[in-house]
Order: C-alpha cells, then structure tokens, then sequence
C-alpha cells in the first residue's frame, strides 16, 4: 500500500551563524506562504487579501506548530499604507538569510532621505506632509543596498516556489563546502559564506538567467498578483 | 560596617583577574621582553615606530599626535603598544575589547579605528558596528584608499554590486605603489564586481591585469585572468 498522506522531512544544514539559521524557519514559512498545497488555488497570502487573515490562517495545515501560525498571522498582516517598516523583521529570503540582523537605526538610506527632507523648506504643513508621505513610498520601491538590492516591498512580498528550489540548491552545497572547516572566528565564517552565496547568485544556469533575476523576476510577480488580487476585493 | 568592608576586600583578593587583564598584564610582559620603555621623552617615537612604523600611516599617526598632543602622553602610548601586541598575535576580541576600554578617553583616532574595524568587521562579523568606524575614517582620511575599499567589500558581501563599484572605484583612484597588498585587493574586487554587474569582459581583464601588477602572487587574480581568457565561463563557486 501507498501512503500517500503528508510525508516529513529532515533535512540538516550548515550554518554560520545561530541567527541566520533561526531565521531560516521564517524563510520557509514566507515560501510556504505564498504558495498553496494543491495547485491551482490561490495562496495563503492572496486568500488574506480576498478573504481576511482569519480565513487564511485556517486554512494552513492543522498540524502547524503554534508558533509558526502566531508567524503566519504577522506576515499575513495588511501593509501599512506609509512605509513598509515591517521590511526590517522580514528574511528577505535566501539573499539575505546571512545577513547580520539590522532595522532602522543602522537604515542609513532613510537616515540620509528623511535628513534631506527635514532640510528642504515647504510652503506649508501640507506640502511636507505630502512630501514625507512620497518620500516613504520611494523608500519602499528603491531597491536597497543592505537588503541585497531587492526594495522593501519585494523584501515584504516574500519569496515563491523558484526561490524555495533555489535555496534547496544553495543550502546543501554550502553545508557540503563549510561543514566542519576550521574558521578563525564567526565574522571570517560569515564572510565566507556570503562571499560563496554572491558568487552562486550571480552565476547563469542552464537557461541564461541567474539566481538574482530569477529572485527578482518571482518576488515582483507575487508584487503584481497581490496588486491583483487587491483589487478583486 | 567595618566587618562587611573587610569581607568585601577579602572577596576581591581571592578573585582571579578577568582574562582581558591577564592578556594586558601578558602584553606589558612582551613590551618589556622587547626592551620597550615608554617614557616622557620618548612616548611620541615609541608609538610610531612600534604601531606604524611604514608610510603613508606614519605621517598620519603622527598629524594625529601633534593634534592631540596635550590629551595624549605616555599612557596612551602605552595603551597603543598593547594594541599593537594583540594585533601581532591576532588576538581579535582582545582589540575589540582593549579598543574598547581604553581608548574611549581619548580623542578619537581614526587610523586606530580604521584598523580596528577590520576586526569588528572580518573576524567579530559586526558589520554594523564597523561601518560607521570606516565613515570615520573616510572623513579623517580622505586620501587613504583602506576605509573605500572595506566600504566596498562589505557592500559586495551585502549583494549591493552598485554600492562596491562606487567604493572600489573611489579606492582605486587614491592607491598607489606604497599600498601594495591592498592595491591588488581593490582591483581583484573591483573586476570580479565588474563581471556581477555583467561588465565588459576586456574592463575586468584589465583590472584583474592591475591586481598582479601590484601583487604578482595573486593567486585568485591569476586564475581569474585564465578563466576570463578562456572560452569557459568564470565561475568564483565551484558549481
């Protein structure tokens, strides 16, 4: 007899760092989010949009531990209509996995943006409201150097199916590389692994695009679907 | 009173000193193994010679010192020959640590913080602690090609292509004979940069050509250049 019920899996990998391999379950659950068990239904995160959190929420597996559906509910929250700040709590999926956490204090892009508006001169209270209101939509969709070059909103979108096989690539091949290698410290660890993954998401696969478009490419369509899937409310 | 005071001073002589003063206690043991005696005559040359005793960093230390020569003396020179045994024996949590303690009373130097950043960066991995140190440095150094260049490897490391090319280039246009090793890095850097960015194959040829004219041992850079010549593509990963 086949067992065709849900099957688990225990994959271990190598990480050089206990935050960045924390920060993989959220990863997962991002991918998991946008996607949907059986195909052809609409994903958790669209079935939010349409229908409310709640709805979505029941319908993850029942199985889900806890603290993976007190996860889910924050990331199917509705995006604030201002700055997408929740970007910094975000994984920014497989580019940004081993980057040392960060959040506003150390966003020196909207430091320096915020900086030229509080100097610039407007005619009245209005027009600089009007004007910090345009300023935090650009921060939302200039891609941003600390989060490997993808915009906020990409980073708040998630990643889909291509970049969960991507990461199924990247992962083996850099525990196969590290594990068990004699670092001289965490920091030389982490540079290391980052260097490796640069490399790997610049590198053409068999159809001419790399990793990095394929990333892009997947995280701005699930941007238009959302859009989409806004609309139909 | 008089009871609880003695048992305090008891408890602190039965208690080991920590490891960071043990370390400085070892520091001073060499620093003495090595005939150096800092003294009021001498705090000035010790520092230089022991800390940066090559160019262009000499001049700086020393535009540093005559800048701050009132609030300097010779326990910040004794300080800085501390540094300096750590660094020899590559001691990284120890700099971070001594820079840390020691140094905070003192006006802020930034050849010290430049060096002491690669620490923070490389080998504690605080990227975010180390970035202002390198902004520092940038801003006291201007012409020192060091902070554009780490500037630039950590924008590579962060995936900002964009970001380590306007580093790299800015590096590129203050190194010089003089800065030899780190030369060669910023060219090898800044052509592998390059080939991310999907740049003309001939432009990162000649900077990976750049890099081993500054350091003909390059092992990376010669690969590169081989790769780069051949009609396989360049791959930095090995899959």
């Amino acid at each position: 007899m086949v067992d065709s019920g849900p099957r688990l899996e225990v994959t271990t990998h190598w990480f050089p760092t206990k935050a960045s391999g924390e920060r993989l379950f959220a990863m997962q659950l991002e991918y998991s989010l946008n996607g949907h068990p059986e195909p052809g239904h609409p994903s958790f995160v669209e079935m939010a949009l349409t229908s409310g959190v709640a709805k979505a929420l029941d319908a993850l597996p029942s199985i889900l531990p806890k603290k993976a559906v007190r996860e889910a509910r924050r990331l199917l929250q509705p995006w604030p209509d201002g700055r997408y700040t929740d970007a910094y709590q975000r994984t920014g999926g497989i580019l940004n996995l081993f980057t040392p956490p960060w959040g506003a204090r150390e966003d020196e892009v909207w430091a320096e943006m915020l900086a030229g508006w509080k100097a610039e001169a407007f005619p009245d209270e209005s027009a600089r409201q009007e004007a910090l209101r345009s300023l935090e939509q650009r921060w939302n969709h200039a891609p941003h150097p600390f989060f490997a070059g993808l915009t906020p909103a990409q980073v708040m979108a998630g990643g889909g199916y291509e970049e969960a096989r991507l990461a199924n690539d990247f992962l083996p091949h850099l525990s196969e590389m590290f594990r068990g290698q004699p670092f001289e410290s965490e920091g030389q660890t982490l540079t290391k692994t980052l260097l490796l993954l640069r490399g790997w998401s610049c590198q053409s696969r068999e159809d001419g695009r790399t990793p990095l478009d394929i990333i892009v490419a997947e995280r701005d369509e699930l941007l238009a679907r959302r859009e989409q899937a806004l609309k139909g409310q | 009173m008089a009871k609880r005071k003695r048992r305090k001073s008891r408890r602190r002589e039965s208690r080991a000193p920590s490891l960071y003063v043990q370390k400085v206690r070892r520091a001073d043991v060499t620093l003495t193994q090595n005939s150096v005696e800092i003294r009021d005559d001498n705090w000035q040359e010790a520092a230089l010679d022991w800390f940066v005793p090559k160019e262009p960093e000499r001049t700086m230390l020393a535009r540093y010192i005559a800048e701050h020569e009132d609030k300097l003396g010779v326990a910040w020179a004794r300080e800085l020959l501390r540094m300096e045994v750590y660094f020899q024996v590559g001691d990284h949590e120890q700099i971070i640590e001594h820079y840390d303690r020691a140094f905070a009373r003192y006006p802020r130097c930034a050849l010290v913080e430049m060096w002491v950043a690669d620490q923070v960066f490389r080998l504690a991995g605080d990227f975010w602690r180390a970035r202002p140190m390198y902004r520092y440095a940038i801003a006291h150094l201007p012409e020192h090609p060091k902070p554009y260049y780490e500037m630039g490897y950590m924008s590579y490391v962060l995936g900002d292509f964009d970001g380590a090319l306007s580093w790299f280039n800015q590096a590129a246009e203050r190194v010089s004979d003089a800065h030899g090793e780190i030369a060669a890095r910023v060219f090898y850097n800044r052509g592998i940069v390059r080939y991310f960015l999907g740049g003309d194959k001939e432009t990162v040829i000649a900077d990976m050509k750049e890099a081993l004219r500054y350091k003909r041992d390059y092992v990376q850079a010669r690969q590169t250049l081989r790769g780069l010549r051949g009609r396989r593509e360049v791959r930095f990963v090995p899959w």
